[in-house]
C-alpha cells in the first residue's frame, strides 16, 4: 500500500502561520456591505414603484443605515490593507478580470448616493435634529443640494438597483474568484451571498419598521429569501460532494469538522431555519414578536461572513 | 525552471542565497525546502525539492489583482510593482502555492526569478549556487535549450496542475 506518510511544512516564521491574512474586518465589511445593498436595493425598488408613502422605513427612514454601515465597512477594508497609502491606486485602473476592482469602484459610486438619499429625507424624517443643529440655517448652500437631490430621486433609485445587485453579488464572488481555496472557489457563492444581504436587509427593515402593513410585507419578502437562501446552500453543499478531493475536504470543514457547530447550528438552524418559522407562524396569523426572527436573521448572517471567511482560508491544494 | 528532485539534497543553499541577493527581511524567504516522503515502511520513498512562484501562465494572483500591480513580463516572469500594490491579499488568497507574503513595508513580495540578474545575463540567485546542480533555467520557448531537452528526455511532473494554473517551475522525477 502506497500511503504518504510525510510532507514538510515550509515552516518560516512570519508566513506561514500568516497565510490567513484576511481577518475580522473582512467578515464585517461582507456583511456590512451586503446590508448595505439589501437597504438599498429595496428603498430604491420601492420608490421607483410609487409606495414611499406606505413604506416609509423602507425608503427613508432605514436610508441612515447603509451611509453608516458603509463607512464603517470601507474603513474596516483600508484597516485590513497592509500598504494603506497606496489605497489610490484603486482608482488608477479598472480590472475587469478582479473583483475587487469592481467592488472597488461599485463602492466608489453607491457610498456617495447612499449620502445623498439619507441627505434627501434629513429634513423630513429628523425634524427634531434640524432644529437643533440648525446646518441649513448655517449653511445656506445645502438647500440647493437638497433641492437637487430631492429632484432627482428617480434617477438614484435606478441607477442603485444594478449598482446595489453588483455590490451583493461581489462580496460573494470576490472569494469565490481564487483558485487556491476550494470551499470559496464555487459559482453558487455570489448569489447566495446576495440573497443573504438582500434578506438581512429585510430583516433590518422589519426591526426598524412601526408601520404594520411594512412589517408583514417585509415578513413575507424575508421568507422567501430565507427560503431562496437555504437552497442555495443545500446547492453548494451538494456542489462540495460532487467536486474533487480538495472540494470534499474542504466541505468537511462545514459539514463534519470544527466549522459544523457554527455553520449549522447558528447560520442554518439559528440564522435561518428557526426565523423562517417564526415569520410563517406570524404569516399564519399568530402574534410573534418580530424583531427575534429579524435579529436572528442579522445574527445568521454575520455569523455566516466569518464562517466562510475563516473556514475557506484554512483550505487548499495539497500536492 | 526545471528542478531535479533526484539530484536535490535539501540543502537549503538555494533559499540562503535568495534571501541575500534578494535582501529578504529575516523569518521571511521567497523560496524553500520541501521534503515528502512516501510509502510504508521499509519501502519508503523521500523526495526533495526547492519550491518557489510557479510564475504560472494562467496566473490566479494576475487575475485576481485590482491594481494591476501584479503582472506578467515579458519572457514570462510573474512581477509585483511595490508602488502599486495595496496589500489588499487578494494575490496571497488565490496562489496555491503560498508563495507570495506580505512584506514588512506593507508591499506583498515574491520570487522574481531574479529578474534584475536576468536582464544582466546571469542566472537567478538560487539556480547559480547549487552545489549538486539540479537546477536549470532557460528559454522554454527554444527547443534547443537545455531545459526544453531537458523536458524532452525525462519525465516530470508540476504542482498541483489541477488547480489550472499552467505553472513554469517543471520538477524531473
Amino acid at each position: 500500500m502506497q500511503e504518504e506518510l510525510f510532507t514538510s511544512g515550509r515552516n518560516i516564521p512570519h508566513i506561514d502561520p500568516s497565510l490567513e491574512i484576511w481577518h475580522w474586518p473582512i467578515s464585517l465589511y461582507l456583511f456590512l456591505g451586503g446590508l448595505s445593498a439589501g437597504l438599498l436595493f429595496f428603498a430604491a425598488l420601492f420608490y421607483i414603484l410609487g409606495k414611499d408613502k406606505e413604506y416609509p422605513t423602507t425608503v427613508k427612514i432605514a436610508s441612515i443605515v447603509p451611509p453608516i454601515a458603509l463607512s464603517i465597512g470601507l474603513l474596516a477594508l483600508v484597516y485590513d490593507l497592509t500598504h494603506k497609502l497606496y489605497t489610490w491606486q484603486l482608482y488608477m485602473t479598472f480590472r475587469i478580470e478582479s473583483p475587487m476592482s469592481w467592488g472597488a469602484w461599485v463602492l466608489l459610486i453607491v457610498t456617495p448616493i447612499s449620502f445623498i438619499w439619507t441627505f434627501s429625507y434629513y429634513r423630513e424624517i429628523y425634524p427634531r435634529w434640524e432644529q437643533k443643529l440648525q446646518v441649513f440655517k448655517r449653511f445656506k448652500f445645502l438647500n440647493a443640494v437638497e433641492k437637487f437631490a430631492q429632484d432627482n430621486r428617480i434617477y438614484m433609485a435606478y441607477a442603485l438597483i444594478p449598482l446595489t445587485l453588483v455590490l451583493g453579488i461581489y462580496t460573494g464572488i470576490l472569494l469565490s474568484a481564487f483558485n487556491a481555496r476550494p470551499l470559496w472557489n464555487n459559482a453558487i457563492l455570489g448569489p447566495l451571498f446576495l440573497v443573504s444581504g438582500l434578506s438581512t436587509g429585510a430583516a433590518a427593515i422589519i426591526l426598524l419598521s412601526k408601520n404594520k402593513l411594512e412589517k408583514h410585507t417585509f415578513g413575507k419578502i424575508d421568507l422567501a429569501l430565507i427560503i431562496v437562501e437555504l437552497a442555495l446552500i443545500v446547492h453548494m453543499i451538494m456542489g462540495y460532494y460532487a467536486g474533487s478531493q480538495v472540494q470534499l475536504e474542504a466541505m468537511e470543514l462545514l459539514v463534519n469538522g470544527e466549522f459544523t457547530l457554527m455553520f449549522f447550528g447558528f447560520v442554518v438552524i439559528l440564522g435561518l431555519i428557526i426565523p423562517a418559522i417564526m415569520e410563517l407562524i406570524e404569516l399564519i396569523g399568530f402574534k410573534v414578536p418580530a424583531v427575534v426572527p429579524a435579529l436572528l436573521v442579522l445574527l445568521g448572517g454575520l455569523v455566516f461572513r466569518f464562517v466562510m471567511v475563516e473556514a475557506g482560508q484554512i483550505t487548499r491544494f495539497l500536492y | 525552471m526545471v528542478i531535479d528532485t533526484l539530484k536535490c539534497v535539501g540543502c537549503s543553499d538555494c533559499v540562503v542565497a535568495c534571501q541575500t541577493e534578494n535582501d529578504v527581511p529575516i523569518g521571511y524567504c521567497r523560496d524553500w525546502i520541501t521534503e515528502r516522503v512516501d510509502g510504508s515502511y521499509p519501502n519508503l520513498e523521500l523526495e526533495l525539492r526547492s519550491e518557489r512562484c510557479n510564475h504560472c501562465d494562467n496566473a490566479p494572483c494576475v487575475r485576481c489583482c485590482p491594481t494591476g500591480a501584479s503582472h506578467i513580463v515579458d519572457g514570462g516572469v510573474v512581477m509585483v510593482t511595490e508602488d502599486e500594490c495595496i496589500g489588499c491579499g487578494a494575490c496571497i488568497e488565490s496562489c496555491p502555492y503560498d508563495a507570495r507574503y506580505q512584506h514588512p513595508d506593507g508591499y506583498v513580495d515574491k520570487c522574481t526569478f531574479c529578474h534584475h540578474r536576468l536582464e544582466k545575463g546571469q542566472l537567478p540567485a538560487c539556480v547559480s549556487v547549487c552545489p549538486t546542480k539540479c537546477m536549470y533555467f532557460g528559454d522554454l520557448d527554444n527547443p534547443n535549450s537545455e531545459v526544453s531537452q531537458l523536458l524532452k528526455n525525462r519525465k516530470y511532473k508540476t504542482l498541483a496542475p489541477e488547480a489550472g494554473t499552467n505553472p513554469h517551475v517543471f520538477y524531473l522525477i
